[in-house]
């Protein structure tokens, strides 16, 4: 079997184990907690019976575990259950809400990529010049405060005061896009109509770049350190010595080794940002699993809170596979470790 | 450049500097409500839903059109006969999807909110069934002498049986599941507007419906885009910046302040309902009718309307002069304002059988209605001056609903904005006051008196003004001597508004419907075309 | 220590953390002196100065009731630090303990005691507390075990690769070999190793602990009022942008400094300490 095939069924192996535990994890407490699911499902005007035959329904009478058992039966055959609060099923609200929130996360994911990692390498190649402190401040700031603060800063000055950029959604209601893929910048462009590609690029830009802000500052943070440190190897010594301009040794022989760390930060970021996304998403009105995730919760809605935080969890496992898996080709060293262990 | 990303520049430039959206011949209407908006008409609630159930269905009769009283509308005529009413319908409409208009489709209606006995279907309790009598004429059979029957009916959208028939879903029995599934995604109804697409968390899209019995005027918007859960600062830019119409009542009254500054136009809906705040009147210290009348005196009443002013002229509330709002039967003039008296609530403080030092009041305020938040501060500044704790308790709505199904449960102090749902007073203040009704989000009192209870009877049996008169008069004067709630003041709803829209039943007293949120009805609206 | 005092007062950053850390803890400490209006932090009311932009004696404005902001804030931190120390007393013994003990017994302690990391550590941490308050009441006790809950696992991995490598040192087979306890070996020889790292991310989690409870309070799951708190501070003002901006404003620039300055401190103690990243 080859390495990385093998690297990838250990991979999987152990995120299905996780994942079952998540289940139980998140099933446990949405249930053990105060107050009655088909109560607030039906609303004030419901009678006793009423209540009663939607409990029987849920099997919310039932022990836990055989609680759990019923929910594990309708899992296998991709059934989360209905929603009590729009209900429909959960897998189609998921399906409807989730895709504008992997959009939003993906954008601020290359915005990650390709504002944090050349800050960092500016602030490597110039260490202890001015370009260094401010990029350090820049990217400390970043981190510093949580993602709603910079949403709301952002839109108070880009869209309220310097009115750049549209203040909510995710794109002008005139717009009728067909959904292939669910990602309006890529539907529009498959629509093959650029202006609403236009229209749609230019709602994402603010809320993608309030939520990459705190990724921004750490990919910068640990490109710049991970080069420091790669510097001050007799390699790059050697290099020098043979005359190789600061620009290559720069591209070639400092950043591609820091770039194997960087990945990891960006795979473990994109939980913090699947979190983040809840608040953005807030501030700037963006039709994603946001307001429906909120909702839920506080409706305590069964069903619901224990579908979307399966498939946060799946997705989060799932980006760290290929985080890692792309590391194995990056890097030969991990890929024939993989082969002796 | 390459050719490409000289043609995406070209659209970004394109879309900046557009800005919103190319020119459309159509008229367009864009609106919001909070959260969700509930599509099915016999689940239907709240202002959201209430909107959505007047423009695409149409009921037997609607309210008349400035002043009281309601008149026929699907119905040609109808009359009283016995406890029973009989209506005649008209026979010139149609269902949107081309099916004629017939008894069948009135019968199964009240049977399927009888059937599903959610939303308002409370309202028909007092009805045993409907009964066809021929293709034009329902015949409702009432078990006891009920006023405000007529005066209900307007919460009775009529569905289209043919097309709910042909799309029943998964269910058990003859009617499976009512057709819930089909018309919480789709309309089925006569009304002037037609479903275009619906989403409950994002926006209903309705477009004119062409062949409306009635005819709609060319001045009606062609489209009306009803979104759902914006914030109020995005409302409040989006109206700023010409791209959205009117807004919904919850606005904040700074918010609003800021937007009549910005030259929008503020609509008003006055009228048939108040803002309630509740004492559970089961548990200690609240239990004691002294107790009670020592808050209500010592809340202030003044402050709290100066909360919900929005400029000189216009607020979000008006004085309250007892438990039943100026206007309705049995209210007490408008000079009659109730007022704070710390002097008196220190004297009936002192007759109430609890010591000040021992209370902890519990006052709750709901989540989802920031400007509540305030009131439970009012409150607990005006109660300290008294000595009396307070700790103050935030609630989602779906958790409020629910704890006030148990009295224990029950927060000491809930804060309820309430309507009456059809106009008449019985719907307003029968749920809310009468010991069967105890125990719902307007019933947070568990109030259990004799005299409220014989005078709200009184007031749904009899059939003259002037006894109705005389029975919710006595109703009010009671509710003043126990004190129940406390009557902080009369709601009057504020939409503010672009100029691109005429209301005229949101803006000129002679064309109001005594109704609340049937001021929405998108046909009487006029696009001015700015 | 003086090597230490030398780092801190060198790079300006540092002792802008310092000093900026200084003001906040010394702002919430003695809120009761510094704050104008002291009564503010609970329950008043003052119709008649609502609403206020920024002005004499109101440094950063007044709320819709009428309290003044600047005080509140002050008093929001004190709330906040409690917080953080509170989270991090409970989340760091127990995140520290689990990751001593499975990295240092190995085999099947290991495996069960780091898939159950593994668990908490893949639900994206805010959806974890947000799930948490969302079913709890939301009280600052609640407030506190749902971040504790989402704390603890990134101590048990980070102590837990410190001990893997540690125990592969001399010292540990020394101690080994002399018979010492398991015990001795876990928390007398192999965690004073690993103090280090955990003082330098317990600087930058103080942090993040605030800003991840005040977006737990900015989705309405936190704190409640009268208390002051600064995420709910910013939702709230949130409604009322553009006009009233000091509601929002003030209140999120409190928590960019304090996060900001536990930032800085965490860089230089890691300098000082000499911990890796």
């Amino acid at each position: 079997m080859p390495p990385v095939v093998r690297l990838l069924a250990k991979r999987l192996g152990t995120s299905l184990i996780v994942l079952v535990g998540v289940s139980m994890l998140i099933f446990t407490i949405a249930r053990v907690i105060p107050g009655d699911p088909a109560r607030i499902a039906l609303g004030p005007n419901a009678t006793a019976e009423q209540v009663e035959a939607l409990r029987e329904r849920l099997h919310l009478d039932e022990a836990l575990p055989i609680q759990y058992g019923y929910f594990l039966r309708d899992l296998s055959r991709g059934d989360l259950g209905i929603s009590l609060y729009t209900n429909r099923p959960v897998t189609a609200d998921i399906a409807q809400f989730l895709p504008a929130t992997l959009e939003l996360i993906v954008v601020a994911g290359l915005m990650m990529i390709l504002i944090g990692l050349p800050l960092g390498v500016i602030a490597a190649r110039y260490r202890g010049s001015w370009a260094d402190h401010a990029v350090r401040i820049f990217t400390l700031l970043g981190v510093s405060a949580p993602s709603f603060v910079w949403a709301v800063i952002l839109m108070l000055i880009f869209a309220f005061y310097l009115p750049l950029f549209p203040i909510a959604g995710r794109i002008a209601d005139s717009y009728a896009i067909a959904s292939v893929t669910g990602f309006l910048t890529i539907d529009t462009l498959i629509a093959g109509n650029l202006a609403a590609f236009g229209n749609a690029a230019w709602h994402i830009v603010l809320p993608a770049f309030a939520l990459s802000l705190s990724g921004i500052g750490q990919a910068a943070r640990l490109t710049r350190s991970n080069m420091v440190e790669t510097y001050d190897k007799p390699f790059i010594e050697m290099a020098r010595s043979y005359g190789f301009p600061e620009r290559r040794i720069a591209r070639r022989f400092a950043f591609r080794p820091s770039l194997i760390p960087s990945l990891t930060i960006i795979g473990l970021d994109f939980a913090a940002m699947l979190g983040n996304a809840f608040l953005v998403e807030a501030v700037f009105a963006w039709p994603g699993l946001s307001r429906y995730g909120v909702a839920v919760i506080l409706r305590k809605d069964l069903n619901a809170i224990v579908g979307t935080v399966l498939i946060i969890s799946a997705m989060f496992l799932l980006v760290n596979i290929i985080v890692d898996l792309l590391i194995a080709f990056i890097n030969p060293r991990i890929r024939y470790s993989q082969r002796a262990s | 450049m390459n050719r490409i990303s000289k043609s995406l520049a070209a659209a970004l430039l394109a879309a900046t500097t557009l800005g919103a959206a190319p020119a459309l011949a159509e008229t367009v209407l864009r609106l919001d409500e909070v959260p969700v908006g509930e599509l099915d008409p016999g689940k239907a609630t709240d202002y959201a839903d209430s909107i959505l159930m007047f423009n695409i269905y149409d009921t037997l009769v609607i309210p008349a059109q400035g002043g009281p009283g309601y008149v026929p509308h699907l119905a040609e005529s109808y009359e009283a006969d016995g406890n029973d009413f009989v209506f005649k319908l008209r026979q010139d409409v149609k269902f949107q999807s081309g099916n004629p208009l017939t008894a069948e489709d009135v019968v199964f209606s009240f049977e399927r909110i009888k059937a599903l006995g959610q939303g308002l279907s409370f309202l028909f309790k007092n009805v045993d069934g409907a009964e066809k009598v021929d293709d034009t004429t329902v015949r409702f059979k009432l078990s006891q002498p009920y006023s405000p029957f007529v005066a209900s009916l307007v919460r009775l959208p009529i569905v289209d049986k043919k097309l709910v028939m042909e799309n029943l879903g998964e269910g058990d029995g003859e009617m499976k599941d009512w057709g819930q599934a089909f018309l919480s995604a789709n309309g089925a109804g006569t009304g002037a507007y037609k479903v275009v697409s619906h989403n409950p968390q994002e926006e209903t899209v309705m477009a004119k419906n062409a062949d409306y019995f009635l005819g709609v005027a060319d001045a009606a918007p062609d489209t009306v885009r009803f979104r759902y859960g914006l914030e109020a600062a995005t409302v409040r830019t989006l109206i700023a910046q010409g791209e959205h119409d009117i807004s919904s009542q919850w606005l904040p009254p700074e918010v609003l302040k800021s937007l009549a500054a910005d030259g929008a136009q503020m609509l008003k809906e006055t009228g048939g309902g108040a803002f309630y705040i509740k004492m559970n009147t089961t548990k200690p210290p609240l239990d004691d009718v002294n107790c009670r009348l020592a808050l209500a005196s010592a809340y202030d009443y003044a402050s709290g309307l100066k909360m919900v002013a929005v400029t000189d002229d216009v607020a979000q509330g008006s004085p309250a002069t007892g438990g039943v709002p100026v206007g309705m039967y049995g209210a007490k003039p408008a000079s009659a304002a109730m007022n704070r008296d710390l002097e008196a609530a220190k004297q009936h403080l002192a007759a109430c059988k609890y010591k000040p030092e021992d209370f902890n009041l519990e006052i709750s305020w709901i989540g989802e209605v920031p400007i509540e938040e305030r009131f439970a501060l009012l409150m607990q500044a005006n109660f300290t001056e008294l000595g009396i704790k307070s700790e103050i308790r935030k609630l989602p709505w779906a958790l409020f609903t629910e704890q006030v199904t148990k009295p224990e449960n029950t927060p000491n102090i809930s804060q309820i904005f309430a309507n009456a749902v059809t106009g008449d007073p019985d719907t307003l203040l029968y749920p809310m006051y009468h010991s069967s009704a105890a125990g719902t989000w307007q019933s947070p009192e568990y109030l259990k008196d004799e005299a409220v209870d014989a005078a709200l009877e009184k007031g749904r049996a009899e059939t003259s003004d002037e006894g109705r008169q005389a029975a919710y008069t006595a109703l009010n004067d009671r509710l003043m001597e126990i004190a129940p709630s406390i009557y902080a003041y009369d709601r009057q709803s504020i939409f503010a508004a672009s100029n691109r829209v005429k209301v005229p039943a949101l803006s000129d007293p002679a064309k109001a419907f005594g109704l609340d949120g049937f001021g929405f009805t998108f046909r009487l609206m006029e696009m001015t075309g700015e | 220590m003086k090597r230490a005092a030398y780092i801190l007062v060198r790079n300006p950053l540092s002792l802008t953390g310092v000093i900026l850390i200084t003001l906040v803890v010394f702002g919430a400490l003695f809120a009761d002196f510094i704050a104008p209006f002291p009564e503010h932090r609970g329950a008043v009311v003052d119709f008649a100065n609502f609403n206020k932009p920024p002005e004499w004696p109101y440094l950063f404005g007044t709320d819709l009731v009428g309290r003044d902001l600047f005080s509140r804030i002050l008093y929001a931190y004190r709330i906040s630090l409690l917080l953080g120390a509170v989270v991090l007393a409970i989340a760091v013994p127990v995140g520290v303990t689990i990751g001593l003990v499975a990295g240092y017994i190995g085999g099947w302690t290991e495996y069960v005691l780091m898939r159950i990391t593994d668990v908490f550590l893949s639900i994206p941490p805010l959806v974890l507390a947000m799930s948490m308050m969302g079913l709890l009441e939301p009280t600052l006790t609640n407030g506190m075990l749902a971040v504790t809950a989402m704390w603890w696992p990134w101590y048990t991995r980070l102590v837990y690769n410190l001990t893997r490598s540690e125990k592969e040192e001399g010292y540990v087979l020394a101690a080994e070999v002399i018979g010492a306890s398991r015990t001795h070996i876990i928390f007398r020889e192999i965690l004073p190793n690993c103090v280090p790292s955990i003082v330098t991310k317990m600087t930058l989690d103080l942090g993040f602990v605030i800003l991840i409870a005040s977006s737990l309070s900015f989705l309405g799951l936190g704190v409640q009022p009268p208390t002051p708190d600064l995420g709910s501070m910013v939702a709230d003002g949130a409604k009322y942008l553009p006009d009233s901006w000091w509601l929002t404003v003030f209140p999120g620039l409190a928590i960019l400094v304090a996060v900001f300055g536990f930032n800085l401190l965490g860089d230089a103690l890691r300098d000082i300490l000499g911990v890796d990243q």
